[in-house]
């Protein structure tokens, strides 16, 4: 164990590092995405709706690693056809970045719909009949206490998401697992290299988790 | 005075819920000024008659001419329209995430009707008015039932409307509440409010209103003063009511 920690350590680190960076833009994205979807779902528009769920559930129906397969090696092989060329590539953090931003935004998307839907309708006859717009109703007195009861759910799903990224490692992208693959491959030594990684991984997450217990509490002290 | 000037038109209004046909044929007219309470049995729509006239219900048929403006028409900008009709719910819906003042402050500043200082003065006097300023920066869920319809009544009153609807406004309310406020409402209503009411205190409708109309079944059943209507009944629907309420 100390010898992969010695002479890999810097380099695991490092890995750390792309898996952090994978996951916060894939969070950035998915925020975004989960909240543009998640209004055309709790809208009148029939079209939105549909559009919305049919979102939703292609991508919740689809296993993460195809998806990324399908982004990374499909999506630049169509586009490519399409275009005669074969200029059109993703780098494995694009990639994966679009890959984890579109799933994560699917069950975010469902997470802000139930937290918007959670919240008393009269919030929005009451609003509304002042004559304040739908939007403004929707950012000023439903959203803000939408967000308070969707906290946990979307603390929980920024840590699926951040274990998620190890998927991406079948598409290259150098993070904790690929890295883990990696000195497997030249030291053979599979337990420790594999308990390093996971202790690595657990100790993100649990630290994590706790600031996430710390924001909670904040928010709801307030109510 | 012009105590002829309509305020709200309904003509032939029709509401269906699905199949459920809640409110078949209404018409009716609403004077500038005047106290109109709607009394009726639960489920005879008197509490969708009301929503529709600032179009938290959408009318399946007919017209609801609300100043002048046509609200069942699309092209309506109903935003503009509700700005000026003041709505008390019967479960107050005030927004638990903003203080008491924020709560009055809310809408005049949004909607740039008033600047925040304007807003903030005038919230406070509305709040004297319904004797609440003490309570400007609790929180709803720290206020009793009765305080919180006091200060939705506040809310209201801000934009400065010149119709009021209240929708049951002391259903929710514990026994000893009531009185707190209907005497807000029955002040209101002095001043020369142009006032809708939904209740079922007979007590309340009957010392306050210009008119009573009892509804039934989707249906105006008799309208007049409270004379006519509670005391002398003509409708063996409107008797029954009475009877099994008084």
């Amino acid at each position: 164990m100390g010898v992969i920690i010695s002479s890999y350590g810097k380099l695991l680190l490092a890995s750390m590092g792309q898996t952090l960076l994978l996951t916060l833009l894939s969070l950035i994205f998915a925020m975004i995405v989960g909240f543009i979807f998640a209004l055309m779902n709790v809208g009148k528009n029939r079209l939105f709706n549909f559009i919305g769920t049919v979102y939703v559930d292609a991508v919740r129906g689809v296993p993460l690693i195809v998806l990324a397969y399908f982004i990374y090696f499909g999506v630049p092989s169509g586009v490519n056809m399409l275009t005669g060329s074969s200029d059109f590539k993703l780098t494995a953090l694009q990639a994966g970045t679009i890959a984890l931003a579109m799933n994560c935004g699917a069950y975010m998307a469902e997470i802000i719909r139930a937290g918007i839907e959670s919240v008393d309708k009269g919030q929005m006859e009451a609003s509304r009949s002042l004559g304040l717009s739908y939007g403004k109703s929707m950012r000023l007195v439903v959203l803000p206490q939408a967000i308070r009861t969707m906290v946990p759910s979307i603390i929980n799903q920024f840590i699926i998401t951040l274990k998620d990224t190890s998927i991406l490692s079948v598409i290259g992208f150098p993070e904790l697992t690929n890295m883990g693959k990696t000195i497997v491959g030249s030291t053979f030594k599979s337990l420790q290299t594999w308990a390093i990684v996971g202790i690595m991984y657990m100790i993100v997450i649990v630290t994590l988790s706790k600031i996430a217990k710390r924001v909670e509490r904040r928010i709801n002290r307030g109510r | 005075m012009a105590d002829k000037n309509i305020k709200v038109h309904v003509e032939h209004l029709k509401k269906n819920f699905g199949k459920l046909e809640v409110l078949k044929n209404i018409s009716v007219d609403i004077e500038e000024g005047e106290v109109v309470v709607l009394l009726g049995p639960s489920g005879s729509g008197k509490s969708t008659f009301l929503r529709c006239l600032n179009q938290l219900e959408h009318a399946t048929a007919g017209t609801i001419i609300v100043d002048g403006h046509d609200v069942t028409d699309k092209h309506t900008d109903i935003n503009k329209v509700r700005e000026n009709i003041g709505m008390v719910f019967q479960h107050f819906n005030l927004f638990p995430h903003k203080t008491v003042l924020q709560n009055i402050m809310l809408a005049p500043v949004e909607l740039k009707k008033m600047t925040k200082e304007e807003a903030e003065e005038k919230g406070m006097r509305l709040l004297a008015r319904v004797g609440m300023d003490d309570k400007a920066d609790a929180f709803p869920s720290q206020l009793s039932g009765g305080q919180k319809q006091r200060v939705a009544i506040a809310r209201a009153l801000a934009m400065n409307p010149d119709i009021m609807l209240f929708d049951e406004p002391t259903s929710a309310l514990d026994p000893e509440m009531v009185g707190e406020v209907l005497n807000v409402m029955k002040e209101l209503a002095a001043e020369g409010m142009t006032m809708a009411v939904v209740t079922h205190e007979i007590g309340f409708a009957r010392e306050v209103a210009d008119r009573i109309i009892f509804m039934d079944g989707g249906y105006i059943v008799e309208q007049g003063t409270p004379d006519e209507v509670i005391l002398h009944p003509k409708e063996a629907r409107t008797q029954d009511f009475l009877n099994k309420v008084l």
